[in-house]
């Protein structure tokens, strides 16, 4: 049963996740006045792109090969012990937040790597601005987790997600509230979204995601896409389940796995409307602007971390 | 016991086995004669310092199985004791590293010529001998003036072998750099340690450790500090860190491979023989200062890595910035454990001993595998590097591993120390003493920035100096490089990813050392939990991971799409191609450079930094045409800059005034006799 619940909700951050691209780009359509892409297009997208040759550089090594799949596999791990439906997981004895934190670290570093493989300009481009943004960024979140473990006596997913759950109103707290803005602005800048970045650009010098994967093409380029597509997954269930828990399963039994599953649909359309709506709204910042906004974020960590230890 | 009896003999056979290595190596070759045996001699000095150094790392494994040997010794006819020399608990760690790494040094060292090794080699090798005899002398001696002779051999020999490589200007100016500070430190340590030898009586290391615990703490804690001064040298801690940047890289690799992975964790062992209080507690507000200097330590060092374009030199930044973990680790423990909180000082302890040598094996590898490369590919530097990935696939392996490893990957040899180093940081923060509430948030933020900063330039490292095209002529013909070193190099890399897999063995390994620095209240079996595959910090519910377990779960997330992805596209195969450069043709300047990769961290940092920038534009006639462009940029060291030249300059300040009292004037003079007598009679009276 453990085993078979762990199946389904990896499953589920898998198959949903380009769903939730579709959705994103959906409602920017309709804000924009545009008709727009079905739901369903990265589905075919990511179809199309399987079924088409790959084109590796001449001056790539056996490294570019294996990227995308040790990519997909090390964000999949990760997603392996992430409460999806229920806060009590077969696999918590595997993994903590520091571990996924450290494993989408991994494959960014892995992805970095194989980005300065064809020897080409624009993929040095993406490999720098990644290292530079990623890496102010996990001081902000290191912070935020720090917070949730304080206040769960645990690093582990799912024990903070139950803590959060049953503390009456927990979720209310400055703390709570501030380590949420501050991880909001980390996963913002972690799934490349806009102020940080532009999911959808095709501009060279502005890009920074899409940079990374430009060497890329065909299965590989399809494999890498939708790693990305279950790292942002994975990122905004983390959100929905670690401060928002509310409607989440605390044991297993169908009626509470339905309502945690109506909840999680719920909130991930939630943050939908609120990624489609601040995309539609803000600009893209300078990249030497984005400092400030991870200081931010950095900021409101320790603000989370102060009242943590001042209101108790 | 027989089994105590073959282990001693271990011991023996590795301590006479390096002698002899020396020795044999420094043997003139009669090459007139042109005798086989002649030509032996080199072969036979690597071999027996090879099989040697397996009999030092078996003993070190031995003992953390749970073998008590009985140390050697020897009556030198010194007052204090006899020499001795053993392998107890807290050092059977260390002496496992130092074993692996100087066995695998000593297997990567070039073979020598048919004709016989010149001089140089000669030297170079019974002085690489000598330098790990010294090191297993100081992880194993047992009296203090033998430790500190051995501490002193260590010195005077890396030093040796430092400006032994190249006659260059700048291994002197390191050698330079790096003996000042060493005897400066070694001056401290050795005077902490006469004086408390002095109070007990004995150079015993028990005898010292008793002494230390009687006295009161106003006269232990200054000779803790002086101790932990000295030692902190060895270690690389911010400010003194400055030599180990220069010094470690101008060595060959096998020795910045020793310096590196073994010399750095001596300053650890001593910190932890002798600060510690040796199995006593440590003094207050030494585990404080140590957690706040790891923390700056650690994010120096990564930040130097980032912008350093020489290769064996950001490696050195690294050192750095471990050395730093460790000191940060190793503090909490420390105030922790004074705190009363055995189990959780148990958990940092742990994350510190485990980093060592998870540290040492990672960074032992990825010397030798730079060194080997650089070497080839003909230059340090590495914007004149690239394209050695694909020429040299085999050493290129081995250089990833370490590179992966050292950027903190999880499954390699640098992760579950990390990650243990967290968790004693929240859990500290929520049940520590006080202080520590402040300290731990900044530890653990500068933690994870030390850790991103750290990925980013071993992403530098292998991206730039191994991947793309190659930069220059001489990196496109690397030289092969033997395959003898290549196999080496990969068995050295198996070992950094089986100490990360079977993290939780190691741990398990490492019960004896704990128990011996926290006494019988810490119970080890509690690091470990669901049946031995989890790594736990005690209580269990905490929060666990599993290496194995992950392994396991991305093999089958490696092969499902892998395999999927044969399946439904079998037709759609992987063609390779040129690069793609805008329909120009592609040419190795157009990829981004080593400076140019981490140009925004140096924008962002660059308050820090101070980065110095001259771009000169060399004109004939007007300014407006130029001919060339001449860019140079440099980042001065920032504790050379804060803490050295106002230290130089008040030396010579003081200096200036004392000149005043040589005003040359014989009257003066007689006069400065005169008070000087009279003083000593009012004195003597």
């Amino acid at each position: 049963m453990t085993a078979l619940l762990v199946l389904l909700q990896t499953a589920l951050l898998v198959a949903l996740a380009p769903l939730f691209n579709g959705v994103v780009g959906a409602l920017k359509a309709r804000l924009q006045m545009r008709r727009g892409a079905p739901v369903w297009q990265r589905y075919a997208d990511l179809a199309r792109l399987m079924g088409k040759e790959s084109v590796i550089s001449e001056d790539a090594s056996w490294l570019a090969r294996a990227v995308p799949y040790l990519t997909l596999a090390a964000i999949l791990v990760a997603a392996s012990w992430t409460p999806v439906l229920l806060a009590r997981s077969g696999m918590s004895f595997a993994g903590d937040l520091v571990m996924t934190v450290a494993l989408l670290a991994a494959a960014r570093v892995l992805q970095a790597l194989a980005a300065l493989e064809a020897g080409t300009t624009f993929g040095g481009m993406g490999a720098s601005r990644h290292l530079a943004l990623s890496g102010l960024a996990e001081p902000a979140l290191m912070l935020a987790v720090f917070t949730l473990a304080i206040g769960a006596h645990s690093t582990d997913l799912s024990t903070i997600s139950r803590a959060v759950a049953t503390a009456p109103l927990g979720w209310l707290s400055p703390s709570h509230l501030l380590a949420l803005a501050a991880i909001w602005l980390v996963v913002v800048s972690e799934t490349g979204r806009v102020p940080v970045d532009n999911p959808v650009t095709h501009l060279e010098l502005t890009m920074i995601h899409e940079a990374l994967v430009l060497e890329y093409s065909g299965r590989h380029l399809a494999l890498l896409e939708w790693a990305g597509a279950v790292r942002q997954m994975v990122l905004l269930t983390l959100v929905a389940s670690l401060f928002l828990p509310w409607g989440i399963a605390l044991e297993p039994g169908s009626v509470a796995l339905w309502r945690g599953l109506a909840a999680w649909l719920g909130k991930l359309l939630a943050f939908a409307v609120v990624i489609a709506v601040s995309e539609s709204v803000t600009a893209k910042m300078r990249l030497f602007r984005v400092p400030e906004f991870l200081g931010m974020a950095f900021l409101l960590s320790l603000l989370a971390l102060a009242s943590a230890s001042l209101l108790r | 016991m027989p089994l105590a009896v073959i282990d001693g003999a271990l011991l023996a056979a590795a301590v006479w086995g390096l002698g002899l290595a020396a020795l044999l190596a420094a043997l003139p070759s009669p090459r007139a004669r042109g005798g086989s045996l002649a030509a032996l001699l080199p072969s036979a000095a690597r071999g027996t310092a090879i099989v040697a150094s397996l009999a030092l790392a078996a003993v070190g494994a031995l003992r953390l199985a749970g073998l008590e040997t009985p140390p050697l010794t020897w009556d030198a006819g010194l007052p204090g004791g006899r020499f001795a020399l053993g392998v107890d608990a807290l050092a059977a760690p260390f002496v496992l590293l130092l074993g692996v790494v100087a066995a695998i040094s000593f297997a990567a060292r070039p073979a020598a010529a048919p004709g016989g090794a010149s001089r140089g080699e000669r030297a170079g090798m019974a002085l690489h001998a000598a330098f790990a005899l010294a090191l297993a002398a100081v992880f194993t001696a047992r009296h203090a003036l033998l430790f500190l002779l051995a501490w002193e051999g260590m010195t005077l020999l890396s030093a040796a072998l430092v400006a032994s490589d190249t006659r260059s200007a700048r291994a002197r100016s390191a050698c330079f750099v790096y003996l000042a500070i060493s005897h400066v430190g070694a001056a401290l340590l050795g005077f902490g340690l006469l004086s408390l030898a002095a109070r007990a009586g004995s150079f015993d290391f028990a005898d010292l450790a008793a002494a230390l615990a009687r006295l009161p703490a106003a006269e232990a804690s200054p000779l803790v500090w002086l101790i932990s001064a000295g030692l902190v040298v060895k270690l690389g801690l911010v400010p003194v860190h400055v030599w180990l940047p220069l010094a470690h890289p101008e060595a060959p690799g096998p020795i910045s491979a020793l310096l590196s992975g073994a010399m750095v964790k001596a300053g650890l062992y001593g910190l932890l023989r002798f600060a510690w209080q040796m199995p006593g507690l440590p003094i207050a507000g030494w585990g404080m200062t140590l957690v706040a200097l790891g923390t700056i330590t650690a994010l120096i060092g990564a930040l130097y890595a980032v912008v350093e374009p020489d290769a064996k030199r950001l490696l050195a930044h690294s050192t750095v910035k471990h050395a730093g973990l460790l000191a940060l680790a190793l503090g909490l423990a420390g105030a922790l454990a004074r705190n009363g909180q055995t189990a959780l000082a148990g958990v940092a302890l742990a994350a510190c001993l485990y980093h060592a040598v998870g540290h040492g094996l990672s960074k032992a590898l990825a010397f030798l595998s730079v060194a080997e490369a650089t070497h080839a590919g003909g230059s340090r530097d590495l914007e004149r590097l690239g394209g050695l990935a694909r020429r040299l696939p085999r050493l290129s392996a081995g250089a990833l591993v370490a590179v992966l490893s050292l950027s903190g990957l999880p499954l390699l040899s640098c992760f579950a120390g990390e990650w243990l180093m967290f968790q004693a940081l929240i859990r500290g923060y929520s049940e520590g003493p006080p202080p520590l509430r402040l300290l731990a948030p900044f530890a653990g933020a500068g933690l994870a920035l030390a850790t991103a900063l750290a990925a980013a330039a071993m992403v530098k490292l292998y991206g730039i100096g191994f991947l793309g095209r190659p930069r220059t002529p001489a990196a496109a013909a690397a030289r092969p490089v033997a395959p003898g070193i290549e196999n080496a190099l990969l068995l050295l890399g198996g070992l950094v990813a089986a100490w990360g897999l079977l993290a939780t063995w190691a741990m398990t390994a490492l019960g004896a050392p704990l128990g011996a620095m926290l006494g019988p209240a810490f119970d080890p079996t509690a690091l470990v939990t669901a049946g031995g595959l989890a790594l736990a910090p005690p209580p269990a519910t905490s929060a666990s991971i599993s290496p194995l377990a992950i392994a396991l779960l991305l093999a089958v997330f490696l092969a499902v799409p892998f395999a999927w992805a044969r399946a439904s596209g079998g037709r759609a195969e992987v063609r390779r191609a040129p690069s793609w450069a805008c329909g120009i043709r592609l040419d190795p300047r157009m990829q981004y450079s080593a400076l140019g990769l981490t140009k925004p961290l140096r924008l962002i940092f660059g308050r820090l930094l101070q980065v110095e920038r001259e771009v000169e534009v060399l004109s004939q006639g007007s300014p407006y045409f130029g001919r060339a462009l001449r860019f140079r940029s440099g980042i001065p060291p920032l504790a050379e800059r804060m803490f050295y030249q106002p230290l130089v300059q008040a030396v010579l300040w003081a200096s200036d005034q004392a000149r005043r009292l040589q005003a040359g004037n014989l009257h003066l003079y007689l006069g400065y006799l005169l008070a000087t007598l009279v003083a000593l009679l009012v004195w003597a009276r």
